[in-house]
């Protein structure tokens, strides 16, 4: 039973939460977090950010219950506030302070004595790379230095629990691999359980253990990440003419596709779905220009889900 | 740490003490304090500070030197802010209550601090005590510097004793003015995150205010002039001061506070009459000025969110 307990980082039962004017950011929604990287995905709107504010105890919830490390977000959010590392997803940093500095600061602002403060925010802007850079401005560092910095500060108290709030925003490809990475690293290696949420599955499921994909404020989906993107990979095959034809053929032959202006999404059943397509073609005889996996966004699994309802 | 290889020793917990709520608003209020003179700035974020401390102190130290010669005290203790620093103050106020608050809004490191132990009001409330120390430190360094350098030379106890009890009554109306100051200039600077705007609303504020109260003390049939005369002009009261000339001091913070200070007895000559019989509206006006700041101050700082 103690174990189960220790099993849940975030516990949610029942949260609602409305605002004034009728808005419901939350709608009834339970899920648990377990250990590990968590994948918090919803669209824009979706309650994800209500969802941060009720688990660091900063609003309260209409009705409903959330623990969070085993400790009531209601009445103990010092508490968690003092053990979580939050990172916003918009700039939050002065330019006229230099990083060690600044990680300094919000470490004895975390709780941290002084000395402690300093060592710490040496080891954690160390940790997400950043070395000689600490010392200067931070107005003179880079959008991926200063995305490091965020990272830095809400690593600085040692959390038991990171909450990163769209943390690849405004990166470039590579920068975003490297984030995801270092944000992998800290997860496995610190042993430190983390939360992202984002709007783009493709962009996060590649580090997650966990995913949990929030709907106009209730639960979609919460599943380990195997099961949640194998029945999300689609093939998009692209033939010059002859599209409504191969979707029938595919459709009578057993695949599950729908046509998406002028490309076939198949789902990707496994690898006799590229056979089965590659024959279909050939068969009809189709001039085929592209066939590739596609990684759907989160926007789009939740446009196809009355589909899916209906279909069942 | 004598060899000059640098171990990856991996990611380490701390387990050493975390403090607590109260802890962090000192650490919080201390930052600020230090803040407030550029310290842990650069050296462009020190020259305001410094050169408004430095004025401020200009009286006194000329006061000493006065007393070497033989002199006696120059400057009243209770009016030395009004009547040859008030303009002094207020350039301080402006220029560094958006340094504690409105760097912070502009930035948007405020989701930071929410997310740490404080609690909404924590982080106002910091500030605020941060801000009147600092203009508690500008203010009343200058007035024991100015007894210092009085009783140096007073020549016997008695005198020092005279010089002393004229003290209190000056460091008292020194904290009602820092305390004023600190809450009206931290309440309009949370208003924005632009530097700029804040200082300039600060000083337009108290400027503005401050010219209409002399306006309107001039148009009512009080004292005429500008109200920080300079200073050993005798300055004659004339015996009955309309009403109106005497409630005109309530619309402006310095006068609001001349006006307090007359009302609770302070005898020093000035160009704002004395209240009498209004006087104790004087010290509502104080409150309700100090209420009013506080608790936009709150209510800013409670809606405040994360982004």
């Amino acid at each position: 039973m103690l174990a189960c307990v220790t099993e849940m980082v975030i516990d949610i039962q029942a949260l609602t939460k409305r605002y004034p004017r009728e808005v419901t950011a939350l709608d009834g929604l339970t899920v648990t977090f377990v250990p590990g990287i968590t994948g918090l995905i919803g669209a824009n709107g979706a309650g994800k950010s209500t969802l941060i504010k009720i688990l660091l105890g900063l609003v309260p919830p209409t009705s409903g219950r959330a623990n969070v490390l085993g400790h009531d977000t209601a009445t103990s959010g010092d508490w968690i506030r003092g053990h979580t590392g939050y990172m916003p997803e918009h700039d939050c940093l002065p330019p006229d302070v230099s990083g060690t500095e600044f990680v300094t600061h919000l470490g004895r602002m975390s709780g941290l004595p002084r000395t402690a403060a300093r060592e710490r925010a040496a080891e954690s802007l160390r940790h997400v790379g950043l070395y000689e850079e600490r010392y200067r401005l931070i107005g003179g560092y880079s959008t991926g230095m200063k995305q490091r910095v965020k990272l830095a500060q809400a690593l600085v108290g040692d959390p038991r629990l990171l909450l990163l709030d769209e943390p690849t925003t405004g990166l470039d490809p590579g920068g975003r691999t490297a984030m995801l990475d270092l944000i992998a690293r800290i997860g496995g290696e610190f042993g430190i359980s983390i939360v992202i949420s984002s709007h783009l599955l493709g962009e996060v499921e590649r580090i997650c253990d966990h995913l949990v994909a929030l709907e106009a404020g209730a639960l979609l989906r919460a599943d380990t990440i195997s099961s949640f993107t194998s029945t999300q990979r689609v093939l998009a095959v692209e033939v010059d003419e002859g599209l409504p034809e191969l979707a029938a053929e595919l459709t009578r032959r057993g695949a599950s596709c729908e046509p998406d202006g002028r490309v076939l999404l198949v789902q990707l059943a496994g690898e006799a779905t590229y056979d089965l397509i590659r024959d279909t073609v050939a068969d009809l005889g189709l001039p085929l220009n592209r066939l590739e996996q596609r990684r759907r966004q989160v926007a789009e699994l939740f446009a196809d889900q009355p589909e899916l309802e209906a279909t069942r | 740490m004598t060899t000059g290889v640098i171990h990856d020793l991996g990611y380490q917990h701390y387990d050493g003490p975390r403090l607590g709520r109260p802890a962090i608003v000192r650490a919080l209020a201390w930052h600020s304090l230090r803040s407030a003179f550029g310290l842990g700035r650069g050296a462009r974020a020190k020259i305001v500070p410094v050169l408004t401390f430095v004025v401020m102190c200009l009286p006194a130290v000329v006061n000493a030197v006065s007393t070497v010669h033989g002199g006696h005290r120059l400057f009243p203790y209770d009016t030395y802010v009004f009547r040859l620093r008030a303009l002094v103050m207020i350039i301080f106020v402006a220029a560094q209550a958006p340094e504690l608050v409105s760097r912070d809004l502009r930035s948007h490191v405020l989701p930071l601090y929410l997310s740490r132990p404080l609690r909404r009001l924590d982080y106002p409330l910091a500030k605020l005590v941060a801000f009147t120390a600092a203009c508690l430190l500008m203010i009343e360094i200058p007035l024991l510097l100015l007894y210092l350098g009085t009783i140096v030379n007073a020549g016997g106890w008695s005198a020092i004793w005279a010089q002393t009890r004229a003290l209190f009554p000056g460091l008292l109306i020194g904290a009602l003015w820092a305390v004023l100051l600190a809450a009206i200039g931290l309440a309009i600077a949370s208003c924005t995150g632009r530097r700029a705007y804040a200082t300039g609303a600060i000083a337009i504020y108290f400027f503005l205010t401050w010219t209409l109260a002399s306006i309107l003390r001039g148009v009512a049939g009080g004292p005429s002039g500008p109200a920080g005369a300079p200073p050993g002009v005798p300055h004659v009261v004339p015996v009955a001061v309309p009403l109106a000339a005497r409630l005109a001091g309530l619309i402006s913070p310095p006068t609001v506070l001349e006006g307090v200070r007359q009302w609770l007895g302070g005898t020093s000559v000035s160009p704002v009459p004395p209240p009498g019989s209004v006087g104790v509206i004087y010290g509502v006006m104080l409150l309700a000025l100090l209420a009013a700041s506080l608790g936009w101050l709150a209510v800013r700082y409670l809606r405040a969110g994360l982004s």
